[in-house]
């Protein structure tokens, strides 16, 4: 028991046993001098129909995902490579998380719905003034886009010659197009999903480049019955010579931790040949461009901030050519997986990984109250920090900008 | 490969992004860097030519010795004939500009094949004392021969250089060029010169003074060799390119059959498909004369299909 506790706190974590990710959480808990977590397999939720956690336990969800019994479950595919089935993934997973009962949550049913549905996702951040790319199927009331051939009248109604088709329900890039086309009949597709001739689509660890309209109609026509949703393509900005992205991890409404991204196609996933770059070079740039880091964070945590009952998010932040401009691509709830990264500086985070940081800030949300007088010393704020640690929900002048890249001059 | 990242310099100056409207940052002297002048591809806020005008009022554009236009609208359909008529309309308040470069966009912003250009001379017309040009982009690129006296560098970067371009340059008088960078692309990408094309150049009867040459990212690469093997520019050289091409055993042994070579600073054949022996042997034959010879192989990987066609790419192609 941690001295000045009235009682030790104690978390569940919902996951996949075995699974690194709940591995690093576990041993981010018992190094809060706490006992290990109760691990509940996703494939019992998914068995039982449910789940029960007591009053006074902090339960944390976890990805559902590298478990082929589990997924199969969820997606009603036998081979994990294939892509189909994320419209069924997404009712199984959400209608699951409904079924877990009691404990003190660190996440929320109706905020992973969104989060997990790229056009309701889009609208929610949109609507709180939080830059986004242009999307024409944001929200729930926008159009279906049924196939190819929606596709392309959407481009042509929204003049969108570049864009990004994404599953819906998709993660880590699986199912995505960036297509870009130009007058002539030109147009290029580059995605890492693969056709097969009898027309099932898997996911490959390899970039393909489609200039044939028919094979990119084929796949776009073979993806749409899971739900589709479309973005403008921003152009990145570059970081010796590949484009760049960030993902910064938010805990409890503060930008703690964040990792650049660069790859030399317009995919940045790291299983998709993506790379770490270097977050002190794309800071200097953001500076020497005439914006400010602060704001870059505060747009990361303004995009958390929408979902405020959810502890963490792992927000996919896309600088503009120039990094002067930034727009919000993803919100991500299992986007925590940074293995052995510690926290910003002036962040609250500093020498804690993601896992860490969420420990500290779940037992500040749920912990047993610590004796006056006895700080907890997973609870220590630096009083000094300018970043603050408030929700950074204040209005800013540039709020009202969507559907291109936010000014943060 | 893509381009990836924007010009750093230009003309031996640091490129420097002229800010857009709202920025309120300190300008550098009009002398000391190369104004990069930029609009977007997608979504611009602001059109080029809004730009360069506010560039003209914000800067002693006297003294500015080096442009760089960056992106133009919608640059993957539309000719920059707006930028190089604002450019020429200039021409008396940049009285000073030496280096002028059409077309720095990076990959993410319009590949360099879908990049429009435009017929790029009137700049040399209007600007008589430039030393350096340079365009990326090979689509609609057009270059009528022309005479120009001060023109010390021209640079072509492009996934497809098209034969009237390369005919163009080869019957252009430009008896001050020493340096000469055409990246001859492939023909996907509109890329249609021949290594006869070439030959104007090769000659260099209407270029007295080149000292650097670089025919290259070729699909051709071997038959490029083979003619620089036997051109008669080659004896007046300090550096030949053939690098970022397609360049096998065959053109390699051209090169090692032609005439000698030992007299070069500097051969770079880099991101090439020759095998080691041949590698070993323009190693020996050149570097004991103190050639530098740049031979690394960088993403220069052959694919195989099923049926067993052995497929090689330029270095930058899309």
């Amino acid at each position: 028991m941690t001295p000045g506790r009235p009682a030790a706190a104690r978390f569940a974590v919902v996951g996949n046993p075995d699974n690194r990710r709940v591995t690093l959480f576990a041993d981010a808990v018992r190094a809060a001098g706490l006992p290990g977590p109760r691990l509940v397999p996703w494939a019992d939720v998914l068995r039982d129909g449910g789940a029960d956690f007591a009053p006074d336990e902090i339960v944390r969800l976890d990805s559902p995902g590298e478990d082929a019994h589990v997924d199969r479950l969820l997606r009603g595919t036998d081979d994990p490579t294939r892509v189909e089935g994320s419209a069924r993934w997404y009712t199984a997973f959400t209608s699951a998380v409904r079924g877990l009962r009691g404990g003190l949550r660190l996440d929320d049913p109706d905020d992973l719905a969104v989060l997990f549905d790229k056009r309701r996702c889009h609208a929610v951040l949109a609507a709180a003034g939080v830059p986004v790319p242009a999307s024409p199927t944001s929200g729930p009331g926008a159009p279906p886009v049924r196939g190819w051939d929606d596709a392309r009248a959407l481009m042509r109604e929204h003049r969108m010659a570049r864009l990004f088709v994404k599953l819906a329900h998709g993660s880590s890039a699986s199912g995505v197009l960036a297509v870009e086309s130009a007058g002539g009949g030109r147009i290029r597709a580059t995605t890492s999903v693969e056709l097969a001739p009898d027309g099932r689509l898997f996911n490959s660890l390899r970039i393909r480049r489609y200039t044939d309209e028919r094979q990119i109609a084929a796949v776009v026509d073979a993806l749409a019955p899971d739900g589709l949703h479309l973005e403008r393509w921003l152009p990145k900005a570059s970081q010796r010579g590949r484009a760049a992205d960030l993902r910064v991890v938010v805990v409890d409404g503060r930008a703690t931790h964040a990792v650049v991204r660069t790859s030399a196609s317009p995919l940045t996933n790291l299983h998709l040949g993506g790379r770490r770059g270097d977050l002190d070079e794309a800071r200097a740039a953001v500076e020497s461009a005439g914006a400010r880091w602060t704001d870059v964070l505060a747009v990361c945590e303004r995009a958390a901030a929408c979902f405020p009952r959810t502890l963490c998010v792992g927000v996919d932040l896309l600088p503009a050519v120039g990094w002067r401009r930034v727009a919000v691509g993803e919100v991500n709830a299992f986007g925590d997986l940074l293995p052995r990264l510690t926290g910003l500086p002036g962040s609250g985070a500093e020498g804690r990984d993601t896992y860490a940081a969420q420990v500290a800030a779940a037992l500040r949300r749920h912990g047993p109250r610590s004796t006056p007088g006895s700080p907890d010393p997973q609870d220590v704020d630096d009083p000094g920090d300018p970043h603050g640690k408030h929700h950074p929900l204040h209005p800013h002048p540039h709020d009202t900008r969507t559907g291109s890249a936010h000014a943060i001059a | 490969m893509t381009i990836g990242d924007h010009l750093h310099a230009f003309h031996g100056l640091p490129a420097f992004t002229f800010p857009g409207p709202e920025a309120k940052a300190d300008l550098p002297a009009p002398d000391s860097v190369a104004w990069r002048v930029t609009s977007d591809v997608y979504d611009a806020d602001e059109e080029w030519e809004s730009a360069f005008a506010r560039f003209l009022d914000a800067v002693d554009t006297t003294a500015v010795r080096a442009l760089i236009v960056g992106a133009w609208q919608e640059a993957y359909d539309t000719e920059p004939s707006g930028v190089v008529e604002a450019l020429v309309a200039a021409r008396d308040r940049l009285p000073a500009l030496r280096a002028l470069f059409v077309g720095d966009m990076v990959g993410e912003e319009c590949e360099i094949s879908w990049i429009h250009q435009t017929d790029v001379t009137p700049l040399l017309a209007a600007f008589p004392a430039l030393e350096e040009l340079g365009v990326r982009g090979g689509t609609q690129l057009r270059f009528p021969a022309v005479r120009h006296e001060a023109l010390r560098r021209l640079t072509m970067q492009t996934g497809g250089l098209p034969a009237d371009v390369v005919r163009g340059v080869g019957a252009s008088d430009l008896p001050a060029l020493e340096h000469l960078d055409l990246w001859l692309g492939t023909p996907d990408y509109g890329g249609d010169s021949e290594a006869s094309d070439l030959e104007p150049i090769l000659s260099g009867a209407r270029l007295p003074r080149l000292r650097h040459l670089a025919l290259r990212n070729s699909e051709m690469q071997d038959a490029v060799a083979a003619a620089v093997a036997s051109a008669p520019v080659v004896a007046r050289l300090e550096t030949l390119d053939l690098s970022m091409g397609v360049l096998t055993d065959e053109g390699a042994a051209a090169l090692l059959g032609g005439q000698p070579l030992t007299h070069l600073k500097t051969l770079d054949l880099h991101h090439h498909y020759i095998g080691e022996p041949l590698l070993e042997r323009l190693s020996q034959t050149l570097e004991p004369a103190g050639v530098h010879l740049y031979v690394d192989r960088g993403d220069a990987e052959e694919d195989q299909d099923g049926d067993g066609t052995v497929w090689r790419y330029v270095a930058v192609g899309e």
